[in-house]
């Protein structure tokens, strides 16, 4: 008896140890790779911080003149409308969009994924073509579209067609995760008499959080970072988004403004990681499947 | 009447959930991708109407050089770029996915360079990493190697285009979290009561659950890697340079639209591209039923 | 017939689309209208340029709102690339603004196609009275007999130097009178001085075809273009150029490719001047002074570019230009305006050299007073150089193939994947493809 539980001890503790330095191994690894992730956001931040001249003839990390002047010029942005104001303004595109991509898309996707309706392959294919061309070819028809609109110069161009569902990408994600909810589920929602709406609700939703999550992140750091969509629609100063913002500091036929531009670069993926944070909890904490049996 | 009725009950429901999605195909989709269908038959200079020529500028494609290396640096973009971001992400999601410590910190730092997407600051540090006295030579150096301008030199410069894709690996890693999550813990359990190891697990029940999500991240994969555009365009200030070795093939369609106003010929090419995703995504489709597997 | 069908369905799709959805999206913001008092007109301003740049124009278009109280102006900015992309996009799509900032580069592609007014009845019955323009600015406007753009500031090219690195190199300053000859012997002067940290100047081979190329066909008599829109220099000219160029490549010179490469597209602060990797840069005048700010000691000097030695100028006026679009309802206010712009006292006084100095002589009188020495000696630099210029026929349709053209061919000579003889072929050979000969 004693020997044996000694001997258990000893083992688990063997294994225990064992487990200990496998820990050890993935995140040396883990913190690793990491490093290299990071290593240009951290040259960015540093830069941030460093004074013009130094941005580009130093190689050290660190700034030797430590300057905020570059977040304070920045922020300023030109002719008296503040980086604020271009904060603002994207957040407004950027929530509006995430809206309407959320609920165009799933109603989409769960009609692809679980209802059947003639021309059902055919739409499919559709949808996935509409992936498939560059959009280059496809701005001036659209700008001659939303001219006659007269939605230039108005957020419109930008968010209503996220209401459309547009976004093939988003249409097919959720395709591909509702299509994972086992039909037998979705079969006895409808005979707990769930209407189909019902089920979409009450359960289909319920249940793609992760793709709804998804969703809403791409959606988010997209939008915020979509530039050529706003260039193109976007002219007057107030309605200036921050990737708009950005683009003001570089002009490659005068003085570029670098310090700046790195600044508020800083500052503007601080919402984006922000988001993803927040958000990326119900990516993994937000649905337990195990209710989900086969 | 009769027959309208018999189609609404079997169809209607679909239609309602697809209304969003079939009026914006029809207005705000099909006008535009109709229309530069129409312009690819067509010289079109974009501020005068389009004159009708029929295939000219699909059969000029075959004989121009710039189309064809175009075509060459984005296959093997695609053909190398797609494979390994996949399999990074993947690994990478299936290691922040075991619950280690600190896990919420880790995804977040593995996003952070998804975050700056196709903004302007990559160029530049894109040339801190890999120019002449970036951060890969200034290593070399210290093992005793002498680098060269990775991003200037031509047979090296698509490289580290590739490798830009690869560290922009976040999206398809998320993607894979949240498809990890789908799968029914249960099933671990029993795995581990029957004495499943950790590589056994992920090949009998991790991959083939998450297959649907692979399948979409391929497929994406490559329809996001034959239509790159952004790091080409900043990393090489839109030239495509060095000697045209990052001449993507949607960079030399924005060349020929926007800067040479040759609207009709850069829409023939987005059509033959359209083509040609159009049959490589067929393909993965085509074999999907053997391997993507669904609960349902 | 078939683009208006296409405008009806579109129009017809977009209608529905409209009723179907305003109702779900009232709270964006949609301010295009103002709808106020009844004589108001609104015309927009497009320009390209950096933040100092857009305080600067701002300042001039409240002056001028206040000068013209029933004229408002929606003003439109973007950096360099922006700038083109949107304008092409708009111009198209029906929606350009009324003046645009234009440029030598791409006023062929603009003019040519129709997309840019026809100033001369406006400048002949003095409606837009540009009477103290030299004939030489008013003509570097021109496409063809037709005024499209005018002059809002003029520039010349040349090599600047900084003094303080010449005479830390112990190498004589250039001579604004130099030939080709003396050029390239100072640049070997300079790299044997350099040494191993540097070169003595920047591959001046490809890149665009202006000025550098254009100065040297000019030179011999040829120039880029005739007037007709033919290709207008031989085969031999543009050997001389590469041959030129690739000899000082090989001797470490200039820098290889791949360094080439490397800093191209680089910022101003990391640029091979800048860092002194370099010793002479081409560059037009105005932009001197960005480099006097930039370098800590030392003054930045300019002299004309090289010439040959009996042979005919290359000098040829280049500017930043205003143009009025073909499809702006409003030409008289945007007449209006540009006159204001180039001529009011007021206003030039903000401009100062902001893209050259002001091209009408009274108002580059009241700037020059009021400029800091670089921007002194920039002006004065370009009124000498402005003297010696003779037109330039404008590209024809097609510059811009034309132009990717000539930088691949002599990048391919610069990483020696041709052979400057292959490469003057294919060139010439395509470009008079290109060129419909």
């Amino acid at each position: 008896m004693e020997t044996s539980s000694k001997e258990m001890v000893k083992t688990n503790s063997r294994s225990k140890q064992k487990r200990e330095i496998k820990k050890l191994a993935i995140h040396s690894f883990v913190i690793a790779l990491g490093i290299v992730m990071l290593y240009p956001l951290i040259w960015m931040v540093s830069s941030s911080f460093k004074q013009p001249a130094e941005i580009f003839n130093s190689v050290s990390f660190f700034p030797s003149d430590w300057t905020l002047e570059n977040y304070t010029q920045g922020w300023a942005g030109v002719s008296g409308y503040t980086f604020g104001l271009f904060f603002g303004n994207t957040l407004l595109i950027v929530v509006l969009a995430i809206i309407g991509n959320v609920i165009a898309c799933s109603m989409a996707a769960y009609a692809f994924a679980k209802l059947d309706f003639k021309f059902k392959p055919i739409f499919f294919t559709l949808m996935l073509m509409t992936l498939m061309l560059p959009f280059h070819v496809t701005v001036i028809p659209q700008y001659i579209m939303f001219n006659y609109l007269d939605w230039i110069n108005t957020y419109y161009p930008l968010i209503l067609p996220k209401f459309f569902a547009v976004e093939g990408f988003f249409v097919f994600l959720m395709v591909q995760f509702i299509r994972g909810i086992p039909n037998e589920l979705v079969q006895a929602a409808e005979i707990d008499g769930c209407g189909r709406i019902k089920t979409y609700w009450y359960l289909i939703l319920p249940l793609s959080v992760p793709a709804l999550v998804t969703t809403m992140i791409f959606t988010f750091i997209w939008t915020w970072n979509d530039f050529f969509g706003q260039l193109l629609y976007i002219s007057d100063l107030k309605l200036y988004t921050v990737a708009l913002g950005l683009r003001m500091f570089l002009d490659s036929a005068g003085e570029s403004a670098w310090g700046p531009m790195f600044a508020m670069s800083t500052l503007s993926l601080i919402p984006l990681f922000g988001v993803f944070i927040f958000f990326q909890k119900y990516l993994i904490e937000g649905i337990t499947t195990g209710g989900l049996k086969g | 009447m009769g027959k309208f009725k018999l189609f609404w009950k079997n169809n209607g429901i679909g239609y309602l959930f697809l209304t969003p999605w079939l009026i914006g195909i029809l207005t705000l989709t099909a006008i535009p991708m109709g229309a530069s269908l129409y312009f690819s038959f067509t010289s079109y200079d974009m501020f005068n109407a389009p004159t009708w020529v029929g295939l000219d500028n699909y059969l000029s494609l075959f004989s121009d050089a710039k189309w064809l290396q175009s075509v060459k640096v984005t296959l093997i973009y695609v053909l190398l770029g797609v494979p390994f971001q996949l399999a990074f992400a993947l690994f990478i999601a299936v290691i922040l996915n075991k619950g280690i410590g600190g896990l919420r910190v880790y995804r977040a730092v593995y996003y952070v360079p998804s975050l700056f997407g196709g903004s302007v600051a990559i160029a530049i540090l894109w040339r801190q990493i890999f120019g002449g006295n970036g951060l890969v030579n200034n290593i070399l150096g210290k093992f005793g190697f002498e680098g060269i301008n990775w991003i200037s030199t031509p047979d090296t410069a698509l490289y580290t285009l590739i490798i830009l894709m690869i560290w922009q690996f976040g999206a398809s890693m998320v993607i894979f979290l949240a498809g990890l999550k789908q799968v029914p813990v249960e099933l671990y359990e029993s795995a581990k009561i029957d004495g499943a190891g950790s590589l056994k697990q992920f090949f009998q029940i991790t991959l083939p659950l998450i297959t649907p999500v692979v399948f979409f991240n391929l497929v994406m994969g490559i329809i996001g890697a034959f239509q790159a555009f952004t790091p080409a365009y900043i990393v090489s200030g839109g030239t495509g340079g060095p000697l045209n070795s990052t001449l993507f093939y949607t960079l030399y369609l924005y060349q020929k639209g926007f800067t040479q106003f040759a609207m009709g010929y850069a829409s023939a090419m987005a059509w033959i591209l359209l083509i040609v995703i159009a049959f490589a995504t067929a393909i993965v489709f085509a074999t999907s039923k053997k391997w993507v597997y669904y609960q349902g | 017939m078939k683009r208006s069908l296409l405008l009806f369905t579109m129009i017809t799709l977009a209608f529905l689309l409209l009723l179907g959805c305003s109702s779900n999206e009232d709270d964006s913001n949609n301010e295009s209208s103002d709808g106020g008092s009844e004589e108001q007109i609104e015309i927009s301003f497009s320009w390209w340029g950096d933040t100092g740049r857009h305080e600067k124009y701002n300042e001039i278009i409240d002056l001028f709102e206040e000068a013209h109280p029933t004229i408002k102006v929606d003003r439109q900015f973007g950096g360099w690339g922006d700038y083109w992309d949107r304008l092409t996009t708009q111009v198209s799509g029906g929606n350009a603004p009324d003046v645009v900032s234009m440029h030598q580069f791409y006023v062929s592609d603009y003019a040519r196609r129709g997309a840019l007014h026809v100033l001369n009845d406006k400048v002949e019955s003095g409606e837009l009275d540009l009477s103290d323009y030299p004939e030489a600015a008013l003509d570097s406007g021109k496409v063809g007999d037709d005024i499209v753009m005018v002059a809002k500031g003029i520039t010349m090219p040349g090599f600047v130097y900084n003094t303080a690195v010449f005479d830390e190199l112990g190498v004589d300053y250039p001579q604004s009178d130099w030939t080709w000859d003396d050029f390239v012997d100072k640049a070997y002067e300079i790299k044997e001085a350099i040494g191993e940290d540097g070169w003595a100047i920047e591959d001046g081979s490809g890149g665009q075809l202006q000025p550098l190329f254009r100065y040297f066909a000019r030179q011999h008599g040829q120039d880029l273009f005739t007037e007709e829109g033919k290709l207008g220099f031989e085969e031999q000219v543009l050997t001389d150029w590469w041959t030129m160029w690739d000899q000082m490549r090989q001797d470490g010179v200039i820098p290889d490719a791949a360094t080439s490469n490397e800093y191209d597209g680089l910022p101003l602060e990391a640029n091979m001047f800048a860092t002194k990797k370099v010793a002479l840069l081409g560059l037009p005048a105005n932009q001197m002074y960005l480099y006097e700010e930039q370098m800590a000691e030392g003054e930045i000097n300019i002299v004309r570019d090289p010439h040959i030695d009996g042979g005919p100028n290359g000098e040829y006026i280049e500017g930043a230009y205003l143009s009025i679009t073909e499809a702006s309802p409003h030409k008289e206010a945007a007449a209006e305006f540009i006159e204001f712009f180039v001529s009011n006292e007021e206003a030039v006084k903000i401009f100062k050299t902001e893209q050259g100095p002001p091209a009408g002589t009274e108002a580059s009188n009241t700037v020059i007073e009021e400029l800091t020495p670089p921007e002194k000696r920039a002006v004065e630099y370009i009124q000498t150089t402005v003297d010696l210029s003779e037109p330039a026929p404008y590209a024809p349709e097609g510059v811009n193939e034309l132009e990717t053209l000539f930088s691949d061919n002599a990048e391919a000579i610069a990483f020696g994947q041709k052979s400057v003889e292959q490469a003057v072929a294919d060139f010439m050979n395509e470009a008079k493809s290109i060129l419909g000969e």
